[in-house]
């Protein structure tokens, strides 16, 4: 039932779930959210962002309710669960190990191989 | 698991309100986006455009959020299917060439496999079966095998052995009278000494069987009987047990009833006790092997040790051969071991159809996908995965293939009835023969391997799709690959098609041969009556001769019986036509007596009349008279064969010869046999069936019988003018009137006796030439499809030729060579697997060898004939293209 596969290898999901972590949102805010909070340094095919959302509607990871947008338009909105919040953490503990592995990795100087 | 459940009630059960949610979710999205652009300057149309652009192919996102809502493969499957559906009935004729083609292969292959299973693999139901062995013995001077047992051999094995915890000895279908309730029957007897139910385990069904007490004296006073017997005769009388019946003018208490035993003589009625101390004379004579024996090893015991054990002990016996030693076969192979060769042979050309059914198959898909090409391109090019696309051909080839298997286990089915219906075929373990888990199994097996072959294949033709040529070319190129694989597909058909066909002509050559067999007597107009008497065969005595008694019935029967109408003579003897004849030994006066090697010869009592009722040939001497009668000098005839093989370049008439008697139920009386003048040499004659090798025999006048024979059993010839009418009911009628007590069944006309004694092999071959002719049916059908797509691929090509002067006869030459190369190939393919395949056959080969060369030229030419024949058409069509029109289809 996994089909991360498929995408960026599950960067994506930990940047919605991280988007969404801070309050419920709706799609298009989950993309602007996004690019705020990566410095617009991630470009996010806009249309890309509704199977994420759908996979991890799926997976349990977050639940929806329908709602009103700041210009009052009717919107869908994506809130973290409890099991969501569980997936964060792991996620980016993950993700800074394999950073902090990375970065030592490159940092390493020839005498020390 | 919650969100899961949740997701895909989202599918299946809100469908509509889910559909409506996420077309107005990605609308708000594109909404907030144009909002959002708006604030930046543009107009709102313009800003609408933008956010379209942005948010990128929403068709696709769409259908991906679909394909992440849970069970999204269920739904996909279901369009798959309706798709399927859609393009098969678009095509019907396809569709149903295709599933029949499958069916017929997928029926053939699950009803052959499940015969296999149930007569040849599955173990026998007994206990242990799998340490149940038969015991035989063999000597490779004497070039014998199999060689049943003797009374004393048997008890040697029995008192002496230490490998066999039960061992037993039986004697499978003999007869006796049941009189005193209505018509005299016969009925069928396996009689099986004391420990022989214990060795099978076998318990009763009602009633008990034979205590220790009944193996210790002669007579029987009770009797065990079939299942079947019961059920069929005495009517499944529950009170059965006490009840009394006459057998052989017996009166016997009916004990016990076995439970049904379709594996061991399905056919016995009532099985009778066969006792070793005290027993019947015949069953002490060493040299009257005719006992069968079988035995249970002890745990730990291989069947090399006890085959050296019991050699041991055989070796101790007088009169054996030095080398003789015991052969151990288990005891299933023993009961179903002749089946096994005209078995696995249906089965193989069975799974031969199923190959060139898949081959078929999987050509007709390939063809089709490529007329396919220009959709799946546009399919590609829109977006669609090759997964997707690979997907949707499997889903097509699985419905073909489900309909083929569903519609072939139906063909399945009804075969195995047929089978179980068809008359003297009398498989042992047949009427338990049901489609069975192993035998579905391969079947579920073999139709999902298709399946994945037949849509993969056309789908690995797609991944190297080049969408603008596909498009472009609408339809009429082939790539390479396929090229390839269709003639490669047409060349493995016309292979496993040539291994059939051969195979099927080799039988039917050997059929022929049989047919063609002199038997050396006229079968044609000759009747036969087996009348078994119901004096009780175990004299005590066992040497009463039973001349003085019965001679009269005889001699009477024989005068009434030759002047009823239409009958022009009749004669008796104790030879049973179709099955065989007593067995005797030769003793020739003036020559070395070695008791051990007495050489073997087919001995049959006959009256005066014989030769002349069955038609047989004299060649040199004379044959009996009415004067050749107990009081005169005793007399023989002997067979062509037997001159030949003891008199080589002499004349035997005037020779002297003894008779001796080994089988069951009569001995030689004295020490030496009386010696016998040979007066006449008649033409050999087929005592047994027509494909049984023939053997040297001796005839002698019965009135001259001087062994403990006592004509228990004879058989009435009756050589009749013309039509038989009513000759049944005459003979009856007849025959009652001389014994009330007679029971007159089986009169059968010799021919009718002889293709019974063929009927495996009639059916062996019967079975093999219909698949053989489905078979050259499916590769006809192939071949055509194959040439006929190849041919209209190059349409084009024969129409630029034509134009530019190419003869419309060098047209059909081109397309015919191209058929004939394929052909060659493959047939040539096809003979190397006929020299490896027919090998197997050659148990079921008469008189001919597997590599047979008048076989295999008529089975190569008769493919290669219907293979042009196949190419012809298309051949035909190409050479008609208007060049216009072809180059104009472009």
């Amino acid at each position: 039932m996994n089909d991360e596969a498929e995408l960026l290898p599950g960067t994506l999901d930990l940047l919605i779930l991280k988007a969404v972590s801070l309050g419920p949102l709706h799609g298009y805010a989950v993309l602007s959210r996004i690019e705020q909070i990566s410095g617009q340094a991630l470009f996010i095919e806009q249309g890309a962002l509704y199977p994420a959302l759908f996979r991890l509607v799926r997976q349990g990871l977050l639940k929806t309710e329908w709602g009103k947008s700041d210009n009052n338009r009717r919107a869908k909105f994506y809130e973290l669960t409890s099991k969501g919040c569980k997936r964060l953490r792991e996620e980016t503990d993950g993700w800074n190990r394999l950073v902090a592995a990375i970065a030592s990795a490159l940092a390493a100087r020839p005498q020390e191989a | 698991m919650i969100p899961y459940f949740r997701s895909l009630a989202a599918r299946f059960v809100h469908r509509r309100q889910t559909e409506r949610e996420l077309e107005e979710e990605l609308r708000s999205h594109i909404e907030l986006r144009a909002d959002g652009l708006e604030r930046s300057g543009f107009t709102r149309a313009e800003a609408e455009r933008r956010a379209r652009i942005e948010f990128g192919g929403e068709a696709r996102f769409k259908e991906e959020c679909r394909d992440a809502i849970a069970g999204n493969f269920i739904d996909v499957l279901m369009q798959d299917l309706r798709f399927s559906l859609r393009m098969l009935a678009k095509q019907p004729v396809f569709a149903v060439v295709a599933i029949v083609t499958l069916a017929i292969g997928i029926g053939m292959t699950t009803a052959m496999l499940s015969i296999v299973h149930d007569v040849l693999v599955r173990p026998l139901p007994y206990a242990n079966s799998e340490r149940l062995y038969a015991v035989y013995t063999g000597s490779d001077s004497t070039g014998q095998t199999r060689i049943a047992a003797s009374g004393p051999e048997y008890q040697d094995y029995h008192d002496q052995n230490k490998s066999f915890s039960q061992i037993a000895e039986y004697l499978p279908r003999f007869t006796f009278t049941w009189t005193g309730e209505g018509e005299p029957k016969l009925v069928t007897c396996t009689a099986g000494s004391e420990d022989f139910f214990a060795a099978l385990g076998v318990r009763p069904y009602l009633g008990r069987l034979y205590e220790p007490r009944e193996y210790t004296y002669l007579e029987d006073d009770t009797m065990v009987v079939s299942y079947r017997f019961w059920k069929t005769k005495l009517g499944g009388d529950p009170h059965v047990i006490g009840r009394k019946i006459r057998l052989q003018d017996e009166s016997v208490a009916i004990i016990g009833v076995l439970p049904p035993m379709s594996d061991l003589f399905p056919d016995t009625d009532v099985w009778p006790k066969l006792t070793t101390r005290p027993s019947w004379p015949f069953m002490q004579w060493r040299a009257n092997k005719f006992l069968r024996v079988v035995g249970e090893l002890r745990p730990g015991i291989t069947p090399k040790m006890a085959e050296e054990d019991l050699t041991a002990i055989i070796r101790r016996a007088p009169d054996e051969p030095r080398d003789v030693r015991v052969q151990l076969a288990p005891l299933k192979e023993d009961l179903v071991g002749n089946l096994r060769a005209p078995l696995i042979a249906t089965l193989g050309a069975a799974a031969l159809i199923l190959v060139v059914a898949s081959i078929n198959v999987a050509a007709l898909l390939l063809a089709r996908a490529v007329k396919r090409q220009p959709e799946i391109a546009l399919r590609l090019s829109l977006g669609a995965g090759l997964g997707r696309i690979a997907r949707q051909l499997i889903t097509e080839a699985t419905v073909l293939s489900g309909a083929g298997c569903a519609l072939g286990l139906l063909l399945a089915w009804s075969a195995l009835r047929l089978v179980a219906q068809l008359p003297n075929l009398s498989l042992p373990r047949l009427d338990e023969v049901h489609l069975n888990t192993p035998a579905l199994a391969v079947t579920i097996l073999i139709a999902s391997a298709t399946t994945v072959l037949f849509g993969w294949l056309p789908a690995m033709g797609f991944s190297r799709l080049h969408l603008s040529s596909a498009l472009r070319s609408r339809g009429t190129e082939t790539g390479e690959r396929r090229k390839l694989s269709l003639p490669a597909l047409v060349v493995a058909e016309i292979a496993c098609s040539v291994v059939l066909t051969i195979s099927v002509a080799l039988l039917v050559h050997s059929f022929w041969r049989v047919m063609h067999v002199d038997p050396g007597f006229q079968a044609r107009s000759l009747f036969r009556v087996y009348l078994r008497s119901d004096s009780p065969p175990n004299d005590p005595e066992g040497l009463r001769v039973y001349n003085e008694k019965a001679v009269p019935f005889w001699q009477n029967l024989l005068t009434e019986t030759a002047s009823l109408p239409g009958v022009r003579s009749t004669a008796i003897s104790d030879w049973k036509p179709g099955r065989d004849s007593e067995i005797a030994t030769l003793l020739l006066e003036g020559r070395p007596y070695d008791e051990a090697h007495l050489p073997a010869i087919e001995g049959t009592w006959v009256s005066a009349d014989f030769f002349r009722t069955v038609g047989a040939q004299l060649v040199t001497g004379r044959s009996f008279t009415e004067r050749d009668n107990a009081d005169a000098p005793p007399v023989v005839v002997i067979n062509t064969q037997a001159a030949r093989q003891f008199w080589p370049g002499q004349n035997p008439i005037g020779k002297r010869i003894g008779v001796n008697y080994t089988g069951p139920g009569r001995r030689t009386s004295g020490a030496t046999p009386r010696l016998r003048e040979i007066v006449g040499i008649v033409g050999t004659m087929r005592h047994g069936p027509l494909d049984a090798p023939t053997a040297p025999a001796v005839y002698m006048p019965y009135l001259q019988d001087e062994t403990s024979h006592n004509m228990s059993a004879m058989n009435l010839l009756v050589r009749t003018e013309g039509s038989a009418m009513g000759l049944a009911e005459d003979l009856r009628r007849q025959i009652h009137a001389l014994r009330p007590d007679q029971p007159v069944e089986q009169i059968q006309s010799v021919e009718e006796l002889e293709a019974q004694s063929l009927a495996p092999r009639r059916y062996t071959l019967l079975l093999l030439a219909t698949f053989a002719v489905v078979d050259l049916v499916l590769a006809a059908v192939g071949v055509y499809g194959v040439i006929s797509y190849v041919t209209a691929q190059r349409t084009r090509e024969f129409g630029v030729r034509i134009a530019l002067g190419a003869t419309r006869g060098r047209v059909i030459s081109e397309v015919l060579r191209s058929g004939v190369r394929l052909t060659a190939i493959g047939s040539v393919i096809g003979l190397v697997g006929a020299f490896v395949a027919t090998r197997s056959l050659s148990e079921l080969l008469f008189e001919i060898s597997p590599l047979d060369p008048l076989s295999y030229s008529a089975a190569v030419a008769l493919l290669a004939f219907i293979s042009l024949c196949a190419c012809l058409v298309p051949a035909w069509r190409a050479s008609r293209v208007d060049p216009i029109i072809a180059m104009q289809s472009e």
